[in-house]
This record gives C-alpha cells, sequence and structure tokens, in this order.
C-alpha cells in the first residue's frame, strides 16, 4: 500500500425543523416608523447564525423597506414577547414566520390608509426597497411619505404575529406520533487522504447538499454548512472529551484539539429548495441539520482509502494505526 | 509599593497609567483602556481572540506581562480603521459573512491583518498557516479565507475597491446574500458581550466548585471568606428563597450544591467582592467538609442493580428511556436475506464556544431582577428563576446578551441563578466571567454513544428490519438528556423507509460531566451508527452506496419510524444532486479508494504540507540571487 491513501465516502441524513414532539410557538411585535424605518421586535438575539440578518430580510421584504432600515430589538423577556429559545433549528422557521405574519398585519393598516388616500383596492398595492405604489396607475410615494401619511390619517402602522408548528408528543409505548411538522434532508460526500506512516487523516474536499426550504440568504446558508462540517470533523477526527473517575483530563485547548484553519477541505455546496408547505415563508432550516452525515462520510471514505472501519470516534491517528496493525494482523493470521 | 506606572501609544494616543493589579497586557487593555475588542477565549494564547499589535508585532496578550509592554506602540481591533470606518479587510469579512458569532473575529481580524503586513501576495496556503494560531467555531473558516484573499487582492490591486461593494437588491430581498447587518459591530470589536459590559459599583463573582465526583455534604464554612476585606458577600444553597431546581426537563440541579455533590465542577458557594483577585483568594478561605462516596462512572454499570444511585427519585439511574416500535421486527429479521449486525460509539464533546460563560445581574429601581447573559433561553430561565427566587414573573427579566458561540451549550441556567442571589443579597450589580477551564469542567458536553445495531436486508438491499439500541451517559444532572434521547430515537434510523423497526434510547445518570445539549441534539451520534451500518451492508450486497439509500429512502406518503405520514420528501432529490455534484464514480465500498478515477478534482484541496511561509521567502531569496 502507498503511505498516502485516498478514498471517498458519502452519507445521507434527515432532520426535524423547531421544538420536537410539543407545540412550539413564537410571536413579534412589528412597527413602521418614521424616516421609512421598521422596528421589529422578538425574544431571541442573534447567536451566530445570522438570524438578525434573516428577520431584517423578511422584514424588508414584507414592509417595503431596506434590510438596513429595520432596527431589532429587544432580547429581553420584560420588553419582548415569548419567542422562546435560540436552538432547535426553530429560528428561521419560527421567529422568521413569525416576523412575516407580524408584517402582514402592519402592513393591511398601513395599506388601508393609502387605498382610501389613492382611492384603489388595497389589494392592488406593492411595496419594495423603499418605494411603495399601486399596480397598473401611476400613484407611487415612498414608503417615509406612506407612513407619514398614514400617521396623520391618525393610525400608527403596527402589527403582531404568532407562529406555530404543531407536533404531537410521542405514544409511552410504541413511540407512534408525529413530532415535527417539517423535515430536511441532506447528503455529503468526503474525500480523505491517510498517511498510514502517522495515521493523520487529511479532509480533502467536502460536498454537502442540504435541502433548506426556501433559502432567505443562501451565503449564510453556507456558513452554518461549512461550519456544520467542520465541527462535524472535529468530531470525527480529533476532539475528545475525556474523564478519569469523573475528573477531565482535557481541561484546555492544548489538550482539547479543535480543527484550525489548517484541517479545512474544500467544501463545496449546493441547496436543494424544497419548500415548506405548511408556513407562510416556505423556509426550513439548517443549523443542526448540517453536521449529521459529516462523521459518517469521513468514516465511510477512511475504510475507502485504507479498508478500515473505524466505529469508534474519533478517528485519531492512535486509532486509525492501531485499526491498520489489527487489520495487517488479521491479514497474517490468514495467510499463515 | 507604589503601584508601577506604565507610558504606552495605544492606537495612536498617549496612555499614561498605572498597572492597578492588571498583570497580562489583555486585562490591562480591556480593564484600565476600556478596549474589549480584545477577547479572552483562553488565557493561554492558544486561541487567538486577544490578539494585538505589540510595535507592530502581532502578540497574544493574555501571554504578555503588562509591564513588558511599558513604552511600547500597541494596537487594537478598535484602532485598525478611523472611527466608524473599516479598513477593506474589515470590509471584506463584512462582504463574504466571515463573522457569525464574531467573538474570535477580532483576533481573527488582527491575525489576517498580520498576515497581509507580512505578504501583500500571500498564497492561499500561506494565509491558512497565519491564521493557523486563531481557533474559530462558527464559521468553518472558509469565508474568513474568502475575505482574506479578496482583501489581498483589493490591497494589492489585482481587484478594483468596488469588489467590497455589496450586492444589489435584485427583485427580492429574500434569497438575495444581504451582508450580515451585525458585520461591522464584530469586525471592528464594537460589539459588547456579557464579559465585556460593566456597572457602577459592580462585584465581581467567583464560584468555589466541587473537587470530588460524588460526595455528602458536611458542612459549608463560609465565615473567613465573608470575614476578608472587600468581600461583599458569600452565597450557598441557603441562600435559596424558593424553590430550588433547573433543569431543561426535569428540575433536578440545584443552583449551589445542596446536600451532595454529583460532578467535578458542580457550583458549591459563590463569593463577590470588589474585584476579581479578591473573590479568588476568598475561594481558598471556604472550608467545605465533605465525605467522600463512590461513584458510578460508565453508563452501562450505572443500570445493574446495586449500582450507585446518582439520584434519589431515579433508583435506576435512568434519565430517559424513548421506545419506538413499528410493525414486526421477527418477522422482517425471519424474512431476511443477510443480517448483519455491529455497534458503534461516540465520544463525549466539548461545545468550545470561544465566549466562555458571562453575566451580569442587578436589581432595578422597580425590584425587578434582571439577568444579562447569552442565555440560549431567556423564556424558560425566567420561569425557572422566578420560582428558585420565589418572584412574581414579571419582577424576573432576562436580557439575551450577543451570544458567543452556543450550539446548545448555552442553554442550562448553570450560572444565572447565582447571579441572582447575589444581585438580591446585595443590592449591587455582579459580574460573573468564567475562565476556559471552568466552562471545560463544569459546563455540559455532547452526549456519548454507545449503540448496538441489527439489520435485515433483502439480497437487494431493501431493508426488512432494524433493532437500534443506545446508551448515552447523561452525567450528573437531567440537563437536555430527555429530548436528546428523544431526538435521538425518532432520527436514528435515517431518511428510510421501514416496515420493522424497533428502538430504544437510555439517557443514564452517573457522576460524569452532565451532557446536554449539543448541535443535533443526539441525532449525529444515532445516524453515525446508521449511515456507517448502510456501508457496511453495501459492501456485502455488492451495492453502490448511493443505490443501497435509494432503494430504502422515504417517498411522498412514506410513514416515519414514528408512523407519521411525509407530505413532503426531498431526499430523492439530494441523493441525486449529491451523486452529480460530487462526480461520484459508481461502485459497491469495497475500499477501491486505489482505483477510483473520481479523486483529486478541482474542487478539493491539495494536501497540506507546512512551511508556506518560509517557502515564500526562499523563493524570494531565489529570486535576489538571481
Amino acid at each position: 500500500m502507498a503511505r498516502r491513501a485516498r478514498g471517498r465516502g458519502m452519507a445521507a441524513s434527515w432532520y426535524g425543523i423547531a421544538r420536537t414532539a410539543t407545540i412550539d410557538r413564537a410571536g413579534a411585535w412589528v412597527e413602521m416608523d418614521d424616516g421609512g424605518t421598521a422596528k421589529v421586535v422578538t425574544g431571541v438575539t442573534e447567536i451566530g447564525e445570522g438570524i438578525l440578518t434573516v428577520l431584517a430580510q423578511i422584514a424588508a421584504e414584507e414592509l417595503g423597506v431596506r434590510p438596513e432600515d429595520v432596527t431589532i430589538g429587544d432580547n429581553d423577556t420584560a420588553r419582548s414577547p415569548e419567542a422562546a429559545h435560540a436552538g432547535a433549528t426553530r429560528q428561521t422557521y419560527m421567529i422568521g414566520n413569525s416576523v412575516a405574519i407580524a408584517c402582514r398585519d402592519a402592513r393591511v393598516k398601513l395599506d388601508r390608509e393609502l387605498a382610501d388616500h389613492w382611492q384603489v383596492d388595497a389589494g392592488t398595492i406593492k411595496a419594495f426597497d423603499g418605494e411603495i405604489w399601486a399596480e397598473g396607475t401611476n400613484k407611487r410615494m415612498t414608503v417615509e411619505e406612506a407612513i407619514d401619511l398614514c400617521k396623520k390619517r391618525g393610525v400608527v402602522p403596527v402589527g403582531s404575529g404568532s407562529f406555530t408548528a404543531h407536533g404531537t408528543g410521542l405514544d409511552p409505548v410504541d413511540g407512534s406520533g408525529a413530532p415535527w411538522q417539517a423535515y430536511v434532508f441532506g447528503c455529503q460526500v468526503a474525500e480523505v487522504e491517510v498517511d498510514t506512516l502517522t495515521g493523520e487523516v487529511q479532509v480533502l474536499g467536502m460536498w454537502a447538499v442540504h435541502d433548506v426550504g426556501r433559502a432567505i440568504n443562501p451565503r449564510g446558508v453556507e456558513g452554518q454548512i461549512e461550519g456544520g462540517i467542520v465541527q462535524g470533523l472535529g468530531q470525527a477526527l480529533m476532539e475528545d472529551y475525556q474523564l478519569d473517575k469523573g475528573h477531565t483530563t482535557t481541561h484546555g485547548f492544548a489538550k482539547y484539539i479543535l480543527p484550525t484553519s489548517l484541517d479545512i477541505p474544500q467544501i463545496n455546496t449546493k441547496l436543494v429548495e424544497d419548500r415548506d408547505p405548511r408556513s407562510p415563508l416556505g423556509a426550513k432550516g439548517i443549523g443542526e441539520p448540517a453536521l449529521v452525515p459529516t462523521a459518517p462520510a469521513i468514516m465511510n471514505a477512511i475504510y475507502d482509502a485504507i479498508g478500515v472501519r473505524i466505529t469508534s470516534l474519533p478517528a485519531t491517528p492512535e486509532a486509525i494505526l492501531k485499526a491498520l496493525e489489527e487489520k495487517e494482523a488479521a491479514a497474517l493470521q490468514m495467510t499463515g | 509599593m507604589p503601584d508601577t506606572m506604565l507610558n504606552m501609544t495605544v492606537n495612536g494616543r498617549k496612555v499614561a497609567k498605572p498597572i492597578n493589579g492588571q498583570y497580562r497586557l489583555l486585562d490591562f487593555l480591556r480593564e484600565e483602556v476600556h478596549l474589549t475588542g480584545a477577547k479572552e477565549g483562553c488565557g493561554a494564547g492558544e486561541c487567538g481572540t486577544c490578539s494585538v499589535f505589540v510595535d507592530g508585532k502581532l502578540v497574544k496578550s493574555c501571554l504578555m506581562p503588562t509591564a513588558k509592554a511599558d513604552g511600547a506602540e500597541i494596537q487594537t481591533v478598535e484602532g485598525l480603521a478611523g472611527r466608524g470606518e473599516l479598513t477593506a479587510l474589515q470590509q471584506a469579512f463584512h462582504k463574504t459573512g466571515a463573522s457569525q458569532c464574531g467573538y474570535c473575529i477580532p483576533g481573527m481580524v488582527m491575525a489576517a491583518t498580520s498576515a497581509l503586513r507580512e505578504n501583500p501576495y500571500a498564497d492561499i496556503e500561506e494565509i491558512k498557516e497565519r491564521l493557523g494560531g486563531n481557533i474559530c467555531r462558527c464559521t468553518g473558516y472558509t469565508k474568513i479565507f474568502e475575505a482574506v484573499e479578496l482583501a489581498r487582492d483589493v490591497m494589492n490591486g489585482r481587484l478594483p475597491a468596488t469588489a467590497l461593494d455589496p450586492d444589489g437588491a435584485g427583485e427580492s430581498y429574500i434569497g438575495n446574500n444581504v451582508r450580515r447587518l451585525d458585520a461591522p459591530s464584530k469586525v471592528s470589536g464594537a460589539l459588547k458581550y456579557a464579559g465585556d459590559m460593566v456597572m457602577q459599583d459592580m462585584l465581581h463573582m467567583q464560584v468555589l466548585r466541587s473537587p470530588h465526583p460524588h460526595a455528602r455534604i458536611v458542612s459549608i464554612d463560609t465565615s473567613a471568606a465573608e470575614a476578608l476585606e472587600g468581600v461583599e458577600c458569600v452565597i450557598t444553597h441557603k441562600d435559596v428563597p424558593g424553590k430550588d431546581g433547573f433543569g431543561v426537563f426535569v428540575h433536578d440541579q440545584p443552583v449551589m450544591a445542596r446536600d451532595k455533590v454529583r460532578y467535578v465542577g458542580e457550583a458549591v458557594a459563590a463569593v463577590s467582592a470588589e474585584t476579581h483577585e479578591i473573590a479568588r483568594r476568598a475561594l481558598a478561605l471556604i472550608k467545605v467538609e465533605y465525605e467522600e462516596l463512590p461513584g458510578v462512572f460508565d453508563p452501562e454499570e450505572a443500570m445493574q442493580p446495586g449500582a450507585v444511585v446518582v439520584h434519589d427519585y431515579a433508583q435506576d439511574n435512568v434519565v430517559k428511556h424513548i421506545p419506538i416500535r413499528k410493525g414486526d421486527v421477527e418477522a422482517g429479521f425471519a424474512a431476511a436475506d443477510i443480517i448483519v449486525e455491529n455497534s458503534y460509539s461516540t465520544q463525549q464533546v466539548e461545545h468550545a464556544y470561544l465566549e466562555p460563560e458571562a453575566g451580569l445581574a442587578y436589581v432595578d429601581h422597580d425590584g425587578v431582577v434582571t439577568v444579562v447573559s447569552p442565555s440560549q433561553n431567556i423564556t424558560h430561565h425566567r420561569h425557572m428563576l422566578s420560582t428558585i427566587i420565589d418572584k412574581p414573573i414579571n419582577k424576573v427579566r432576562f436580557i439575551m446578551s450577543p451570544v458567543g458561540g452556543g450550539f446548545g451549550g448555552k442553554e442550562d441556567m448553570i450560572y444565572q441563578g447565582m447571579l441572582a442571589l447575589t444581585a438580591m443579597k446585595t443590592g449591587r450589580p455582579v459580574r460573573l466571567v468564567f475562565t476556559r477551564e471552568e466552562s471545560i469542567l463544569s459546563t455540559a458536553k455532547r452526549h456519548p454513544s454507545r449503540v448496538t445495531y441489527k439489520m435485515g436486508l433483502k439480497n437487494d438491499g431493501r431493508i426488512t428490519a432494524v433493532s437500534f439500541r443506545m446508551i448515552s451517559d447523561g452525567g450528573a444532572y437531567g440537563m437536555s438528556t430527555e429530548g436528546v434521547m428523544r431526538k435521538a430515537a425518532i432520527l436514528s434510523l435515517g431518511p428510510y423507509d421501514l416496515a420493522n423497526v424497533e428502538i430504544d434510547t437510555y439517557g443514564i445518570y452517573t457522576n460524569n460531566t452532565p451532557s446536554g445539549a449539543f448541535r443535533t441534539f443526539g441525532a449525529m451520534q444515532a445516524q453515525f451508527a446508521t449511515e456507517s451500518h448502510l456501508d457496511i451492508c453495501a459492501e456485502k450486497l455488492g451495492l453502490d452506496p448511493f443505490e443501497i439509500r435509494r432503494r430504502n429512502m422515504m417517498k411522498i406518503g412514506s410513514l416515519t419510524h414514528t408512523q407519521q405520514k411525509l407530505e413532503t420528501v426531498s431526499i430523492a432529490e439530494v441523493l441525486e444532486t449529491a451523486e452529480a455534484f460530487c462526480r461520484w464514480e459508481t461502485g459497491a465500498p469495497t475500499s477501491r479508494g486505489a482505483t477510483r478515477t473520481d479523486l483529486g478534482g478541482p474542487d478539493t484541496r491539495a494536501s497540506c504540507t507546512l512551511g508556506a511561509r518560509f517557502r515564500q521567502i526562499v523563493d524570494d531569496k531565489k529570486q535576489e540571487v538571481a
């Protein structure tokens, strides 16, 4: 066998969106504000996934303003409606839809005043990127002017939204139930190079195809996939929190090894946008699903490269060398 | 002894200040100069979040003694661009979406700035090497590489400055790569995380933690600590006025250990003092008498009759067992042409978000107990805290500060209770910032798993039955174990239409570091087993890995393992797209890597060889000679 052996492996996956086996819900408030701006208030904040930008995009689209015109607050149990937790791949799905619903509610109020002012049917009013107009007419103004007009008629264009995802609990005996209303599917392929002298595995390429529903911000989705893959790679090859009778022996980053810039494969991503039929936006999610197939794809690729199957994570250099030794010993026994 | 006076230039301004106990340059910059762009991620020079320039050299400021910087010229992330402006590199980070949680980003921007200062034409290999001392847990580094290459090309003139401009609005803001709105605050170091926040008259908290995995607390004597000058208060479980207990599913964990400790690192008492240093000294003065108890450290041992019991309410040590049954498994195995059995295991994994836990608490003018922290679940935390401190819901307020990485690890309310109790007892604001070691020691991990797998298949690859059993070490407290076991069970067998299944997942109490929520909530552990197992079966049957999955995949109208009828299923399209996208060479997984023809394409990177930086220097020298 050559010292450096290459191989490929794949793995598929699926995942449920939002909280499991329960009735998930989230609320939001919206106000179309002076200067053609908007306020969106909901009870969670950014944990890095880009939700603030996604909510601003949704609000911008629904209200006809620009994302940078949207201010998002307040992430505060005393000042904002319940949105529950930042987890379970639920933010875009739960909070995103609740913000969309709240925006539509505010727009109904704005459009009603504008329709009356222009003497058109409210259904003909469209807005985008700071402009608002009645289709089929030459009536048009800025959203800033429309909000001003609305307020001068005595109406503050505010809205509220609540979005629910219905899951049911599982039967305690046979586990039957409908834990989520939306599912996503994924597949990743890994290409690895194994150094059979040192046992080191390098992942040179990853191909990730994920159904995310309608992608609100494709670049943000890619970022989630890349981050998920690298966490999956860490678990596959190096990360290992170890205990000795309850005492950790990996208490810092010198002992607990994490992937760095030199461990990163080229990551190739393609999105499948199978829209969710049960929600206004059609979006689903990607935060957690992104890392589900990574480790098995890498282990399958290692098998392809050197013919040893690692069933116990992580596949550290030591584990690879040990498995290679065992394989050789078994081969000797067969021939001997 | 008079405090040492220091003179230095920080971001172009003269600074003359005493060290004032801030012996590391990082602390001095953060606490005395009030520049919080440099963060503490590890305190040991391993993560790079604290990177600054000292006399033009990139330095990890957590490792540099403050006194050594006397007379030096220091540049921090705040000083890279003019006020309200961003450098080309910071703009490139904004453009490409290179920041996610943002906590590592000031350090990453500093390292990348250094890389391009050292070599304005650095290639991707050299860039990667120069960023090698900076850890990012969110982004997977890929967008960071893209940003540095973009900035390099704009700065060296290969690309016009307009390459940094945002994309246009197009026809819709949905499906549009709108730049992250929070990126400017992250790439410039302006964003304040909980550990960066200060309040007037603020106390500093330190926590005394259990040195034993399992012990009865005989007594706690806090009198010497309380007597230390500068100590404002010490709290223990006795200070909890309401019903003590928190957890995501079962409220089995007290704010501080009550009658016994169940894992190493569990909070026992908390000291709050005028300075961090005094609080640390006071910890050593608290006397806790323990009676050590035998511990149980293996979940399968913990399931045996007569095993050490971790919680009285669960004599069998089972946190949660989730069963799923569908069809007739015995008949399914009887109908199989082959039966394949194997076992799989996964390890405990640390979240390693770059922002260690931190929080502030205060009681406001209306008597509202307020906690500011990177909590991933302020809604649930306020419910639990209201019961713990025995106050109505509207007298408890949780504010979610920017989260410097969570991944599920910040769903547990493991320190906010101590902050709230101290604020109530003292009437003063109080802040707690974990060290990296404390974060690793005391917070939940990804559940480790042991899976026993049995699968029956027909010769054509159709699966006739599956039996799946997973045992997971939940550690000392329940935290998210119940939910993790549920999700692991529901999703365990993957996106396949299976008639006969038998699934059992067990979360078990032990005296190990607790396991909790971690990105995928049990699904990756379970599906790792399924996806490994399918490849083993594919090899035995001589089937291509895509093909065996296609022959079993769910379709519209399929019943899931929990017998839910699916309305829409995209797995067929996903598999087909992936197969074409990676140029997959069809064939059974018989370890045929050596003969594959689909390897090493332009969509892979080169095998890593160290020394890109030095190679460059050698090349330059060669050019000089020539």
